[in-house]
Formats: structure tokens, sequence, C-alpha cells
């Protein structure tokens, strides 16, 4: 077989990268090791409603609710609230990732990727030092596919990267380890995503309750993989599910246990090979977040494997503007996140509730990390100060609060 | 004294994939939703037992 491009993994990058790589004119295939997109779910389903301007999901199937804004909860339960009427109305949705996933996948169908399942790339086929294809098993069969360029979409394992050569291995501070239930019959009415920090609650990470309609929740933990030790996340998950009296009463209808990249981003292009969504590294250091910019990232990724493949030129230099345009969309924020990150692992719990206490009637500008940082140094610029000169803070903004 | 050897129990393993990217050797592969764990490859450090969280992880005594 041949192909132009072969994404491996069918995650939300993968399928965006095939996409666009498809419109642009590119014969691209994705070979995805699951037997269905989509499933399992490993996902807190937050995302925000800034890809309403992307146009890259139609219809309406994928939303599960739209939210009011998010709610902070510091140890001693202060609470820091960014709601829509301050943030200018836009705020984010509570996905169904599965069907969310799955209608990326149908949007790269439509633009003519070919889609292989129950398929796992097992290597990497060189040549005189170069990438041409990869080794793959479909259940028992194994068989081969040559390709001009590779785009790892592989998730947080990263092992597509680590084949080509780029150190993609995680420091286990650079690691979330997670587990999350989906509960359902929560006599609780919350439109808001509420967070849940502390050293206790969650060393290295938080706890979240994300609605999902029809007294439906999604409750999770990422645990610092540095800070945690075996089943960690799923003890302290359980505990403040059975502490909470409302939590205690639901049922769960999902449980899973998952793992975000939180590191700095790494090399993400080596001769003909490329690395997207959580393979680059690209989840939010802060917040874990990585749907954004998978869907950001793989547009570009995409258009990049198609304007390679009209020039017929398949080296590092073509390849390398993907590098440069995802750094402009959001290299400097990912950069920012990750001191913001390693900061907020110094605080102990007395500092986090002093934080909190003073923004707990803060008026935000917009629902996002930045606007949060943003408002933290504004208030405590000795204590943040490491990340005045990363926010271009201007002096003006600074006196104004 | 040598160290004991790790294991996965597949049984309880969810595949988030957590031990694959933080194992210094890359001796840990997803085969069929579940991770497997190369003992020649394995160099017993540990990391993959406190990465996991429901703790399908262990040294096997
Ligand atoms: C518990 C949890 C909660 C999260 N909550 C949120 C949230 O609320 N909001 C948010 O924005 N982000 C969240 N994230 C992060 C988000 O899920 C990821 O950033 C996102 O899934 C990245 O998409 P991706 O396509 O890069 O990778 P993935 O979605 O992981 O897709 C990778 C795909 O590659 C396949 N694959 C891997 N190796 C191979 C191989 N060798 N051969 C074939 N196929 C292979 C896998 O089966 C998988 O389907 C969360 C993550 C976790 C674990």
């Amino acid at each position: 077989m041949e192909y132009d491009a072969i994404v491996v993994g069918g995650g939300p990058a993968g399928s965006v990268t095939a996409r666009f790589a498809a419109e642009s004119g590119a014969k691209v295939i994705i070979l995805e090791r699951r037997s269905e997109i989509g499933i399992p779910v490993l996902c807190g389903e937050g995302i925000s409603q800034r890809i309403d301007n992307w146009g890259m999901l139609e219809g309406k199937r994928w939303i599960a609710s739209k939210m009011d804004g998010a709610k902070i909860f510091s140890p001693d339960g202060t609470m820091v609230t960014l709601s829509k009427e301050m943030a200018g109305n836009e705020t984010g949705y509570v996905v169904y990732r599965d069907i969310f996933d799955q209608e990326l996948a149908r949007r790269a169908a439509k633009a003519g990727a070919d889609i292989i399942l129950n398929t796992e790339v097992t290597e990497l086929i060189k040549k005189n030092g170069k990438i041409t294809g990869i080794k793959a098993r479909e259940f028992d069969e194994k068989f081969e596919i040559n390709a001009n360029i590779i785009a790892g979409a592989d998730g947080v394992e990263s092992k597509i990267g680590k084949w080509a050569g780029i150190n993609t291995t995680l420091k286990t501070n650079d690691l979330e380890t997670c587990a999350q239930y989906t509960l359902t019959n929560v006599d609780y009415n919350s439109d808001y995503c509420e967070f849940y920090i502390g050293k206790k609650i969650s060393p290295g990470g938080y706890i979240w309750i994300f609605p999902k309609g029809e007294n439906t929740f999604n409750v999770g933990i990422g645990v610092l993989a540095s800070l945690s030790d075996s089943r960690l996340p799923l003890k302290l998950l359980n505990k403040f599910i059975n502490d909470n009296p409302i939590l205690k009463k639901g049922e769960p209808i999902r449980f899973l246990a998952g793992a975000v990249p939180v590191s700095k981003p790494i090399e993400t292009v080596k001769d003909n090979l490329l690395l997207v969504g959580d393979a680059a590294r690209h989840a939010d250091p802060i917040t874990g977040g990585g749907l954004t910019t998978s869907l950001e990232g793989g547009k570009i990724a995409g258009e990049t494997i198609g304007k390679s493949v009209e020039k017929q030129s398949f080296d590092k230099e073509t390849l390398s503007s993907y590098e440069t345009r995802w750094k402009e969309a959001f290299g400097t924020k990912l950069i920012r996140d990750y001191i913001v990150k390693e900061i907020m692992l110094d605080f102990d719990d007395k500092t986090l509730n002093m934080l909190a206490d003073s923004l707990k009637d803060y008026k935000f500008e917009e629902f996002s990390t930045l606007s949060l940082v943003k408002a933290l140094v504004i208030k405590h610029p000795t204590l943040l100060m490491k990340l005045t000169p990363l926010l271009k803070l201007t002096d003006k903004s600074l006196k104004k609060a | 004294m040598e160290k004991s050897k790790i294991k996965i129990d597949i049984k309880n393993c969810l595949a988030c994939g957590g031990c694959i990217s933080v194992c210094l050797q890359d001796a840990i592969y997803m085969i069929s939703s579940k991770a497997n764990l190369d003992d020649k490859k394995c160099i017993r450090c540990g990391i993959c037992i406190k990465t996991c969280p429901i703790g399908a992880i262990q040294e096997s005594k």
C-alpha cells in the first residue's frame, strides 16, 4: 500500500490532521488500534467555546451541555468564579467525547481520508536513515504501508516520535495520572464546571465536576505523577465522592483511568515525520486540557502535509512550517502555563486559600486561564514576579487594579 | 540484593498509557488494550508502579 501520508491514531488530533491533509489533496490513511473511534472515553469532556469559530464540528449531537462558567474552590472552600456574564458570554461546552471524536473522524472520511481500525502501528520502516513507512498489525495479520509523510497522533504514549528519535519520554512531574467517573442520578443543579484544588485533595492537580445535563456529571481527578503513588488518584477520588453527601448518592455509569502530559512543548518535526496533539505534548500544563490545541495543531499539520504533497517535497524544511505555525498559534501560551504550573506547585494550602480569598469578588475579563493568571499577578505582583514579563502587562493595566 | 520483578496485572489495566509515557526504557507496550512489560528491557526503577492511577502495576513477590 502507498499513501502520501499515514496518520497514526484516530483521536481528535489525528482526525483533524487527516481531514485537512485530505482536503488539500493528499492521499491519507488513519491507522487506529481501537475497535471504535472515541471509545473508551478518557476525558473530562470540557472544551472552550472558541471551537465555534473554527467550523470543525457540525450539528450539536456532540454537545452534552453548555457551561455558564467555572468555579474554583481552594482547600478551605473559598470560591473564585469565572462566569459568562463577566467573560463576554463566551465560556465552554461539556461534550460527549465519543460522539465528538467520531464527528471529527466523519469529517476526515468525508474529505477522503481512509480509516483502518484494530490496527496497531508497531514499527517505523527506515531505509538509508529515512523513514519510508510503517509496520502494523491488524488482529494477527502483519503488513506494511509506505508513505512520504508520517504524522504521530498517538496520544500520551507518543511511541512514534520516540522511534523517530524524538525524546518523548515524560518526567513524572510532567504527567497527570487520572481517574474519572461519570455519575448519574446526582441530585444537583449546576451549569458551572467546578475545580477543587489543594495538596490533600489532589497533589499537583485537581478534582473536577463537569455537568453533562440530566443529573449526570463527569467527576475526575488528576494527580501529578511525581507526587502520586500506586492507586492514589483512585483513592483520593473515591474519598472526595464519599465525603460529598450529594455525589455519594450518585451512581456510576462509566469509570476510567487516564494520563495527560503537562510538559513543556517538545520538538515536533523530524525529517518527514511530525507529531500532533498529546503526542506533541500540546496539552495545557495548568489544566491538562488538550482538545483545542489538538484541533488547532491538527489543522496546521494537515495543511502543511497538503502543501508538501503539492510541492512533492518531504524534508524537514517543508514540514517545519508546521512547527513555526503552531508556536505562533499557542506556543507562548504553553510555555507561560508551564511556568505557572511550576510556581503553583510551590504554593501550600494556606497560600492557595489566601490567593482564592483575594479573588473571590474579582471580575475576570474573559473565560480563560490567562485572565486568571493576570488577575493573580495584578493582585500579588511580588509572589508571582517571575510571571510579569511573560504576560507583557503594561504599567497601565497594573495601575488600573 | 536483586530488585524484585515488576508485574502488570493485565486484568486490571484500563489502557491509559501513563506508564508507557514515563518508562525510561521503552519497556512497556500496549497489546490488545493492555499494557505489557518487556522484562528483558525493564530496569525495575518502579516509576510505572507509582504512576498507575488504579494500582494495576506491582512488584511481584
Ligand atoms: C482523564 C482525562 C481528562 C481530560 N479532560 C480534558 C478536558 O476536560 N478537556 C480537554 O480539552 N482535554 C482533556 N483531556 C486531554 C485530552 O483528552 C487530550 O488532550 C486529547 O485526547 C488529545 O487528543 P489526541 O488525538 O492527541 O490523542 P488521543 O485522544 O489520546 O488519541 C490517540 C489515539 O492514538 C491511538 N494510538 C496510540 N498508539 C497507537 C499505535 N501505535 N497504533 C495505532 N493507534 C494508536 C490511540 O488508540 C488513540 O485513539 C483529558 C485527558 C484525560 C486523560
